[in-house]
């Protein structure tokens, strides 16, 4: 019924009086590959942006979920057997994208089977402890974790998950040792910080803002390059001198090899969102942050992310395989 | 007890949509389970993926109006045809065939239907004040006490399956041993997988469930179809019980609805297991006991109220848990991980407005229930009569386009063919595939908490030890596989030889 809604709201859209020059060059249809189940995160992006992409791009836009093996199956599709016309694209989760053929050898797509066409949100990660944690501060945890090396637990929202790498960045930079234990998502992890089960969790803020501002948990540190608006109090790691900015981003990708216009088009589109105050004030009453990224651009935040991701694989599977 | 979700969730249920839903999910409960072959269980399996796309609520009333119907359903067929059209349905036979030949067929559908209705509901108000009592302790539950659940509920389902408790251990530790294939919780390493990408993420325990079920019941069906027309008693007296004979009845219903619930409540016990219990109860209470298998109302009541009332204690692990009381809720649990729901303590805080949902739904089911049972019940006397070939090659083509909807994946259609014919030659070989479902479903769930209570007590097992909710579980774990063994039997004998010798 959800897919059926989101096309009979295209359709909507779509037949309402648009602006002339509003056609997409590749056709009147854009199929978008979801490699996660309808209701999740990857959904609650197409609600936001599609609407607006179904009216700049006078087209219609058809999800296909494709759930399984952290959306590898989708973007396997996407990379290898879809139509390079510009008509099939994917949301593209990073850094699960990337860390998805890193760690497993049997997913063979790769960042130059894909056309990057915009980065539109970033979920930021943060750590929280529960609320009577003795520690106050990100210092103290870090104190706590060089005085017990790897006896600190925590929680993190699965192998391979950006809060997963992002303590381990954390451990790096910080030159500390935590026991890391990985839970199957976002909300077990912050439901285990909050009844006490483990130490503290490397969350991301959409999942726990809540529980913050309930008094449930307490976040000690944000990993963004500037303090969030809805968190002034909480520092970002950069403040700490760790140099971390990791969160999870969704955006949109293409198959490589799609026409050259068809391309400039879509990222066009996705450029104009960054100023519509519509779009903008819709995000925001979702609680997601927005962070547009474009073209060559995103490219770019994905290589560097392939790159460092990579790099500490390679240093830590043979600790995490033991 | 937070009373804003039991309103949210009330007013979630109070709607046009999910009132037709109710009402529809009752009908088609009622036909499913009159028609013999067919099990709440399969139902649930075979409407689960029409649901995806409904909103919580909606889909979990339908599912849950569903298996209301079909509990009562199994008596149509049970009174008319001699044939339980389910298993929890087989103890209304012995009096209700007997009531129907002599032409009492309305009198022993009318009772049954009221019995169902007076257990159902006393049950859906248990599920109502009993399950968040269970639900306020669950930030206790952490990973240590999670483990000890799943070894609980896997220890206990096993013990207590239909047919011999090996058997039952048997498919409960298969279904574990299908619940590892997949990437590694801790490293991230794909195993058992074969290389083969659409097994990443695991078995998709709906797709094992929907082929477990169904496809050998279908199979058996056409096993056993020789074209031989059915032959159902008529219905020729009415429908509505007088007053006075149900305020005989009443403490009868009362107790085997209690009987039901708590019977529901043990996991791996279900409808079958509580109107057998309930049936003997009825006849050791019964002042004329000869009466009992020759057409005693009695005999009807008991069994009805029982396996209804089974519905919503059954239901109560599930929720306040996460772990399911019987195969049919292992599919309601199915239904709300379909709905990004994981199953656990948490279900009545986090998820309270969905969970309250549930629980409003199975209430009004019941309601619903002798709306629609009063008018459609002679309507389903023609179901009763659908040749079995008919039945099988829908149920097959169900199956099919229910395990393709999950994934859109062709694969999990191929996968569920799999099971299918594997639960076939488990069946034959007298084994259960309810154990080996909630096997499935607790495996990870076992897994997943085992490492992570090892990773939070610094690899010592004396991690367990620390927590008095997990020695408890544990404890009643390790006395459910005890009873399963031969020294359980010997220390009854000895019992038993005890006075004996005095």
């Amino acid at each position: 019924m959800k897919l059926l809604s989101a096309s009979i709201l295209a359709l909507a859209v779509a037949t309402a009086p648009i602006a002339a020059n509003a056609e997409y060059s590749a056709g009147d249809e854009i199929t978008v590959l979801q490699g996660f189940k309808a209701g999740g995160g990857s959904d609650a992006l197409a609600q936001l942006t599609q609407p607006f992409l179904t009216k700049l791009l006078g087209v219609d836009m058809v999800n296909q979920y494709i759930p399984g093996a952290a959306g590898a199956i989708a973007w396997t599709r996407l990379a290898k057997q879809s139509k390079q016309d510009g008509g099939t694209i994917s949301i593209t989760n990073t850094p699960m994208l990337m860390t998805n053929y890193i760690m497993n050898d049997a997913i063979t797509y790769s960042l130059d089977e894909l056309t990057p066409i915009a980065n539109v949100v970033t979920d930021p990660g943060i750590i929280v402890v529960p609320s009577d944690s003795p520690f106050k501060t990100v210092e103290d945890l870090f104190a706590a974790a060089k005085k017990n090396p790897g006896r600190i637990t925590v929680g993190n929202s699965g192998v391979g998950g950006d809060d997963f790498f992002s303590a381990i960045f954390v451990e790096q930079a910080a030159d500390v040792k935590f026991r890391s234990v990985p839970f199957q998502g976002d909300g077990p992890s912050a439901t285990a910080a909050m009844g006490g089960k483990i130490d503290a969790s490397f969350n991301n803020l959409g999942n726990v803002y809540g529980h913050i501002e309930a008094g449930n948990l307490r976040a000690l540190a944000i990993f963004t390059k500037e303090r969030v608006d809805f968190l002034p109090d909480v520092p970002t790691l950069v403040e700490k001198d760790i140099n971390v900015v990791a969160g999870s981003s969704r955006g949109y990708s293409a198959p490589a090899g799609i026409p050259e216009k068809a391309r400039e088009e879509l990222i066009a589109a996705f450029e104009s969102l960054k100023e519509n105050e519509e779009f903008k004030t819709i995000a925001k009453e979702r609680a997601l942050v927005l962070d547009i990224v474009t073209g060559d651009d995103y490219l770019q935040m994905m290589k560097s992310m392939e790159t460092d991701y990579k790099k500490i694989w390679k240093e830590i599977k043979s600790d995490v395989a033991k | 007890m937070d009373t804003s979700l039991i309103v949210v969730g009330l007013v979630n249920v109070i709607t046009l949509t999910n009132i037709s839903l109710i009402l529809g999910g009752t009908l088609l409960g009622l036909f499913v389970g009159a028609m013999p072959g067919l099990s709440a269980t399969m139902a649930l399996a075979l409407l689960l993926p029409l649901t995806y796309n409904m909103d919580p609520a909606s889909g979990l009333s339908m599912l849950a109006a569903l298996y209301v119907g079909a509990s009562y359903g199994g008596s149509i067929s049970a009174i008319l045809l001699r044939t339980p059209g389910t298993p929890s349905a087989a103890a209304t036979v012995l009096d209700g065939y007997p009531l129907s030949r002599q032409g009492q067929a309305g009198r022993a559908l009318g009772v049954s239907l009221f019995a169902s209705f007076a257990g159902g509901l006393m049950s859906g108000l248990a599920l109502l004040t009993v399950a968040p009592l269970l639900g306020v302790v669950v930030l206790e539950f952490g990973p240590v006490e999670m483990f000890a659940i799943a070894v609980l509920g896997i220890t206990i389902i096993g013990s207590l399956a239909q047919g011999s408790m090996i058997s039952g251990l048997l498919s409960g530790a298969l279904g574990l041993l299908v619940s590892t294939v997949g990437m590694d919780f801790l490293t991230g390493t794909p195993r058992m997988t074969f290389g083969q990408i659409n097994l990443f993420s695991g078995v998709e325990f709906v797709v094992a469930l929907i082929g477990l079920f169904s496809i050998p019941q279908a199979l058996r069906l056409i096993e056993k179809s020789n074209g031989a027309a059915k032959i159902a008693s008529k219905i020729a007296d009415r429908l509505i019980p007088s007053f006075r004979e149900l305020k005989q009845l009443m403490p009868n219903i009362l107790r085997s609805g209690c009987i039901g619930i708590i019977v529901g409540v043990i996991p791996g016990t279900g409808g079958d297991t509580a109107s057998w219990f309930a049936y003997n109860e009825a006849k050791r209470f019964a002042k004329d006991k000869s009466r009992f298998g020759k057409g005693d109302i009695a005999g009807v009541a008991a069994p009805e109220s029982a396996n209804n009332a089974v519905v919503g204690g059954a239901l109560i692990p599930t929720i306040a848990l996460g772990i399911p009381g019987s195969s049919s809720t292992a599919i309601l649990l199915g239904a709300l991980m379909v709905q990004g729901i994981l199953p656990g303590p948490n279900l009545l805080t986090d998820y309270g407005d969905v969970t309250y949902t549930l629980i409003w739904a199975v209430i009004f089911a019941n309601v619903g229930l002798l709306l629609v049972g009063l008018m459609f019940t002679k309507a389903c006397v023609s179901v009763t009569k659908v040749p079995d070939a008919f039945v099988a090659c829908t149920i097959i083509t169900l199956c099919i386009i229910g395990s393709f909807a999950i994934n859109n994946s062709i694969f999990d259609v191929g996968l569920m063919l799999g099971f299918g014919l594997f639960g076939y030659w488990l069946s034959k070989a007298g084994v259960s595939p309810a154990p080996m479902v909630i096997g499935l479903i607790l495996g990870p769930v076992m897994e997943n908490s085992f490492h992570q209570s090892m990773l939070i007590g610094n690899h010592s097992f004396a991690v367990f030890l620390d927590s008095p909710i997990a020695i408890v579980l544990l404890f009643i774990a390790t006395l459910s596989v005890f009873q399963a063994t031969p020294l359980f039997g010997w220390i009854k004998t000895l019992r038993r030889q005890r006075p004996a010798k005095n």
